[in-house]
Order: structure tokens, then sequence, then C-alpha cells
């Protein structure tokens, strides 16, 4: 079985979650024999082949099947953030009821994509803006590659791959995957882009299935853009130990509470800052860390440093890959707040390194996690609670540091990556 | 008669490394010794050595009439001996010219004025300590940190019986439309003011070489006549004092001396050694030479020299910039109660304003002047260095 895999980052080149579930993902599926030929927005025209678990820590460039991709090291597109423009609640809820009533009409069982569908994606990508005209770029060296490769399915991870895959689905008559990681809902906390949202919508309703990484994200992906129950399904991330012993670091004396992730509206930050003015006003002795890089840094360090308490609010900027680890191995409470999160796989990894969970109840993770505390990303007096009882309760918090490092050890990447290869076999007999 | 004063400010700080979250708990050393070196070393070859060249010959060839005046920090002092010990003679040798005063300030350059006073009268101290060390020399003129003042800092050094006079920043807003030109006293009526006149002051440190400024490119002669022309306003022969005060890295420093402002100063001094009734004194001449009793002024809230506000703004306008302050007097305190020697020195060096100054987020046209002499990419990288190097000393000071 060869799949063509369609995805935006990979480890190590761009790691965020996305590259890290990929990663384990891939690994699995090339153990239960799985060939997969990977394309990633690089400038040269190349894909990757993953054919055994080992590829996938290094996988092998290729220009077409055959021989191996000499030219050393790859370039990889300048990462960018998403930048939303102007709000368009209008025009998407017309976009989007129209072409749902189109739909509705459209009750064949293997989707079609008709000819306005691949029109409007062209007319889409034609535009000027930045962000587009690399997904275009993408989209072309998929198109031109795909000619050189032989592949029974092509899997694109969100929505900037979902154009090329419903290009290649077209040309190539081959089944389409769309993988929904996360949704222009979770990042814009509401209404985000119009275009990323129509590519959203388009990618997931004329895919031959979608998956979703959490019930969250799939009661999103169904009450936003309409996609049919018996089309989507849901697979739960898994998590790939990098560092097999994780160690525990004593860095500071008292407690370390962490933030970990992206300083945007989407992740939390503030709810975290406003968790931590207020344990601290109480007098609990703890140390609060914000670990992650952002646009909201600014704002975040101006409040946290206008309450004047010196060094119990630190802000670590941006970490490298090991330094997550370092961060992870010094804490004792992950703290989780995100307003919308389709999974959060730091939540895992966070279990690896021992550390006791504070989740948002708006987190995938949360569905499948048991030992951790699970509060409404509102409810911040309920998360200083338990941020107290814990820090105030040394036993109880390393009994449950020892829980959650034997619960992790479930949630490999092989149960998810067998689901998966079941979606390809419905789709390929 | 009109008298010109002319007072230059020596300064380097003990820029801190670019310390992250990771490294504390690490041996990483707190400041960045090459960066400092490097820096020293840049500026003494286009600053310090060649203006210090100039201002001797100036002065041996006036025969003593061209005075000026500096104050050197104490971590100038420090660096320069460490770095580039040719500077620190250097400014021994100009001492011996019997033509330059020394002023006294806090050793550290800080603003230990405005949030301990206990600290601010040692630092003053110090300082005065070093200058008589090093130079041989008591200075009875103070200025304070980017000449920040208010009335109470008159009160405080009253625990320096030697200091007579306070240079300050003419700033409009205490003035209230008085002229700059005569000295005040301050409001208990203990210390001379002198004060800075911005305008012909930062017509040479900030628009020398500004292309965009319609006197450019400014000529010596235009600068004296400018000069010449502040003596019509006084009809009733009462003496002026015109403050130049500046930053001394304005000397091929910050004016490269591509810009000709070498051979600008030096044409001013020898124009002016011309004029009958314009003299060089020095700051602590200008009591002996008074033909009027100045009137009083009250500062209540802190002026300084820096940026367009004039206040504060500079260093403590943002709550990074607060919150890193008061931490570093806390733990200072809190060193200094458990006689932590080896620690007292290390939070001193960053009391030193400039590492706040790096923190300011304000905009526009000061912003940039804060970028340009910021080491640091940006000010939230300021405030993370400097708060993690805090919290490394915080573990150390509760063993």
């Amino acid at each position: 079985m060869k799949i063509l895999m369609l995805t935006w980052e990979y480890p190590p080149f761009i790691v965020g979650g996305l590259g890290m579930a990929c990663y384990g993902l891939f690994k699995m599926l090339a153990e239960l024999g799985v060939t997969i030929k990977m394309i990633l927005p690089t400038n040269e025209a190349v894909f990757f082949e993953i054919a055994t678990p080992e590829d996938a820590d290094f996988p092998l460039a290729k220009e077409e099947n055959g021989e191996p991709y000499r030219r050393d090291p790859l370039r990889f597109f300048p990462t960018f953030q998403v930048t939303f423009e102007e709000s368009a609640y209008a025009t998407i809820r017309e976009t989007l009821t129209e072409v749902v009533l189109e739909l509705a009409l459209n009750t064949q069982k293997e989707t079609q994509i008709p000819d306005e569908v691949i029109e409007r994606l062209t007319y889409i990508l034609s535009q000027g803006n930045h962000l587009l005209q690399r997904v275009n770029h993408y989209t072309k060296n998929v198109l031109e590659l795909a000619k050189k490769i032989s592949f029974d399915l092509i899997h694109a991870h969100d929505w900037l791959t979902y154009p090329a895959g419903l290009f290649l689905k077209r040309r190539f008559k081959k089944p389409l995957v769309v993988h929904l990681h996360a949704t222009e809902f979770d990042r814009a906390l509401g209404y985000g882009h119009p275009i990323i949202h129509e590519i959203e919508y388009l990618g997931l309703n004329y895919a031959d299935r979608a998956i979703a990484v959490s019930n969250y994200t799939k009661s999103i992906a169904q009450e936003h853009y309409k996609v049919p129950e018996e089309k989507i399904r849901v697979v739960h991330n898994g998590f790939t130990a990098k560092a097999l012993v994780p160690k525990k670091i004593k860095k500071f004396k008292e407690p370390v509470i962490l933030f970990l992730g992206r300083l945007t509206p989407q992740k939390g930050p503030t709810i975290f800052l406003e968790i931590a003015k207020k344990v601290l006003e109480r007098g609990v002795k703890a140390r609060f860390v914000i670990a992650g890089a952002g646009e909201m840094e600014r704002e975040l360090m101006l409040e946290a440093s206008s309450l004047g308490i010196g060094t119990y609010i630190m802000f670590t900027g941006f970490l490298t890959r090991q330094e997550v680890e370092e961060a992870l191995s010094m804490s004792d409470i992950l703290v989780m707040p995100s307003v919308s999160e389709p999974f959060g796989i730091v939540a895992l990894e966070a279990m690896h390194f021992g550390c006791a969970l504070i989740l948002s109840k708006q987190s995938g993770a949360s569905e499948v996690i048991e030992n951790a505390y699970k509060v409404d990303f509102w409810d911040i007096d309920k998360m200083v609670e338990l941020i107290i009882e814990l820090v105030t309760n040394p036993e109880r918090l390393r009994f449950i540091q020892e829980r959650v490092r034997e619960e992790v050890k479930k949630f490999t990447w092989r149960k998810p990556a067998e689901e998966v290869f079941k979606i390809y076999q419905e789709l390929l007999i | 008669m009109l008298y010109l004063i002319f007072y230059f400010q020596v300064h380097q700080p003990f820029r801190v490394s670019k310390y992250s979250f990771f490294d504390i708990g690490t041996t990483k050393s707190y400041f960045d010794e090459e960066l400092n070196r490097y820096i020293f070393n840049k500026v003494s070859e286009k600053c310090y050595l060649p203006a210090n060249n100039l201002f001797k010959e100036l002065i041996l060839a006036s025969e003593g009439r061209f005075k000026i005046s500096y104050s050197i920090t104490g971590t100038f002092l420090e660096q320069a001996k460490l770095y580039r010990p040719e500077v620190f003679e250097s400014f021994q040798e100009l001492m011996k010219t019997g033509g330059v005063e020394l002023i006294a300030e806090t050793y550290y350059h800080s603003l230990a004025s405005i949030f301990d006073l206990d600290e601010f009268i040692e630092q003053v101290g110090a300082h005065l300590e070093t200058i008589e060390r090093d130079f041989g020399y008591i200075p009875r003129v103070f200025r304070n940190t980017e000449l920040i003042y208010f009335d109470k800092l008159s009160d405080v050094l009253l625990n320096f019986p030697q200091i007579k006079t306070i240079l300050i920043e003419g700033a409009d807003r205490i003035l209230m439309g008085d002229s700059p030109l005569y000295p005040r006293l301050s409001y208990n009526h203990v210390h001379l003011l002198l004060l800075k006149h911005y305008k012909l002051s930062d017509d040479i440190a900030f628009r020398f070489s500004d292309r965009g400024w319609a006197e450019y490119p400014l000529r010596a002669e235009t600068y004296v006549q400018w000069i010449k022309d502040l003596m019509l306003s006084e009809r009733e022969g009462r003496n002026l004092y015109l403050g130049l005060f500046m930053d001394y890295e304005t000397f091929g420093e910050h004016q490269w001396k591509e810009t000709g402002i070498f051979e600008f100063i030096r044409k001013v001094i020898e124009l002016i050694l011309e004029e009958p009734y314009i003299r060089f004194i020095f700051p602590s001449e200008a009591y002996k030479t008074l033909n009027y009793s100045p009137k009083g002024l009250s500062v209540p809230t802190p002026t300084s020299w820096a940026d367009t506000e004039r206040d504060l703004s500079a260093w403590l306008s943002n709550p990074l910039q607060w919150n890193a302050m008061k931490t570093v007097f806390d733990f200072l305190k809190k060193a200094k109660e458990k006689n932590y020697s080896w620690l007292i020195p290390i939070l001193k060096k960053l009391t030193t304003s400039d590492h706040f100054y790096y923190m300011c987020i304000k905009y526009f046209q000061d912003g940039d002047v804060h970028k340009y002499f910021s080491p640091y990419d940006l000010p939230e990288n300021a405030y993370k260095y400097f708060m993690n190097i805090l919290a490394d000393i915080e573990a150390k000071l509760e063993d």
C-alpha cells in the first residue's frame, strides 16, 4: 500500500504539534507495512520515502521512484504565521450555505469533485496573498511530482495541503483522505480567514474520508462545515517518546507550574497569567513559567511584570526541541488552558515527563486522558484551587505524577495507526 | 560676561549576557565580557583617545583659559583599567593639565536616588573615594545619573558637605519660561543649580549630523554666533552661565569623525577664546563669579536629560522596567542584610540605568535612540535576560 502524504511540517525542519503527530503516525504506519511518499514544502522538487520505521527518523529525499536525490541539504520555506485579515463573517456564511445546499443534492457514494470546485480553488490560489502564494507553489510542486510517483491513495494533513489533495484526486482518480489536526475556528477563536474556511470546507467535503483528531474537532467540522457523519472518523493522537528515560531536574526551590505553547489567544496564555496572579496573591510559593513565543509576548510580559512579583513569573521565549524537554523535566504541573484545542499533544509529552495535568475541557486530549484535572478554560478559580491543593500537598502531587507516568505508556501510535490503516483499506478495497 | 561650562559624561555599563531561562543554575557568567571589551575598545578608538588628545592640546594651547569638566562613572573606570589601561592613563594625563574638573555621581550610574536612598549615599560615597584614589581629586560638584534631579536630592546630598553645586537639566517644565542661563538655588537654599541649555547642547549632541535638520551642515561660526546672541537679552549686566552638557561619546561615537565633529568643536573653542565677553569656567567656579543673588527653584518631581519627556520615562515608563528595578534593589538589600559580599558588587552593577533603558518600549524617535544603544534585539529579550540572572541570584541569596 503506497500512500502519498501531503504535510507542511515534519521534524526536524518545522516542529509544531502537526510535525510531531505526523512523525509518530508515519513511523507506525511504516511498521504496518505502508510505504509513505511524503511531499513537504521544499523549494526542491523532491519527495521523501518512508518504507520502514527507521526511515521515519531520516526520510530519504527522492526525485522520482527509484534513485535517491543527491543534493543536500534541503531548503525549506521560511516559517510564517497566518495573519488574519479583516473578518468576513457574512461572506463565509453565504458561501458556506450556498455550497452546502449544492452538496445536499449530490448524494453519490464516492465523492466526485465538480468542475466548479476546481475552478474556485484555482481562483483562490491565484490571489496575491503571501500565504496563498506559498500554498499555490506547494500545490504546483505536488502536481508536478505526482506524475513521477506511484501511489494508491492521497492523505493530506491540514488545510495548507488540501488544495493539492483535491487536485490530485481529480486528476489521478485516487481516493483522498484529509486529516484535520486543527481548524481555522481553533486558530482564530471564532471566524477566521474566509479563504482558509473555504479551503477547509472544500477539503473536508470533497475528500473520501476525513479524520479528526478528537470528538471535539469532529463536532466543529460537523457543526460549521456540515461534514456528513458517515464520512468523518475520529482518530486520537498518540505519543512517541524521544527521550527514553525522562529525568526530573530541580531548578527552583518552589514547585514549577508550566504553560507550554505558542503565545496566541487560542492557547489561553492570559488565562494562565490570571491563574498565576491569583495563586501568588494567596501567598502560595510557586514559580510560573510561560514557555513559548508568539504575538502576545509583549502584552503578557507587561501584564505579568505589572504585578511586581519579581521572578515568580518567568518567560522563556522561543524554545528548541531540547529546551521543550528541559522545561517539561523541571516542571511539576502543566496547565493547558486552551480556549480551543483540537488535541494538544503537549499534554501527553508532559505526562511522559511526570507532570500533573490541568487541562481545559475544550481540548481533544481531555477526552482520552484519565489522570488529569479537566476544567472549563474560563473556570480560573477552579484551576487556582487545584494548583493550591497540589502545591500544598506534595504527597498527592507525587502520587498523581506517578499515575500519569504510568498512564502515558498506553498512548502509543499503534492504535491510531491501525485505525488509519483500516480507513485506507475501506477506500482501496 | 557669559560663562561657558562644558561638562561631558563618561560612562560604560557592564552589559549582561544573553542569559536564557535554561542558563539559570548553570555557571554561565552574568556579564558579557566579550561584548563589553569589544565596545570599550571600539569607543576608545573612536572617541576616548582622540577626544582626550584634542582637549588636552586645546587646554595646553590656551594656557589654562579653556576648561572642561567630566563625570566619569565607576563602571567606566573599572572597564578602562581592565580592557584599555591607556584610556585610564589618558584621563589621568588630562587631569594633570589643570584644565579639568571632575564631578561626583553614583559609582554605578544608577537610579538609586529613586529607589533606595541609603544605597544612593553608598554609591556616591564609593564614587568620591574612587575619584580621590585614581585622580587625587575631591569633587565639589554633583550630577546625578542622567541629570535626574528633584528637591529631595538636595537634602540627601547634605551627607556630602563638600558638594556645593548640582548640574541639572534646564527642562521647560521647571523653568516655566525662565532662561536656563541664570543659575538657581535649590529649594532649601543649600546648593547652586547649574542648568543645561538643552537647545545648544543637543544641537551638538543629537542634531549635528542630521541631514534633515534645517541648520545642517552646522558651521562653527554660526554656532558661536548663536552663543553670542544669548547675551543680547541681558540688559542689567548680570553674568550668564551657558551649560553645554552632553555625553562624551558625542565626539567620534554618536557623531562619527567623518561628520567633522572634531574639527567643529576645535573651531568653536578657538573662536570662543577670541571673544572678549565669553569665558570658560569650571562648574565649581560659578559660585564665585555670580554678581547677583540667584532665585530659588523648586523641582518636586524628577527631571532628567533623557528623551523628549525629560523625566524618568526612559527607565521607568513600563512595568518591565519597574519590576526589574524593584527586584534588583530588593535583592541588593537582602544581600546586604545577609552580608553576601560577593553578590553585592554584582547586584550593584545590575543597578546601572542602561539595563532598564534597553527595556524601554516608547515609540517614535526616542524608541530609535533606545534601539541604537541597545545590544539586544528586543526590549522583551533585555527583560528576559535580566530577570533570568536575577532568578539565578535569588537562589544563591536563599542558600
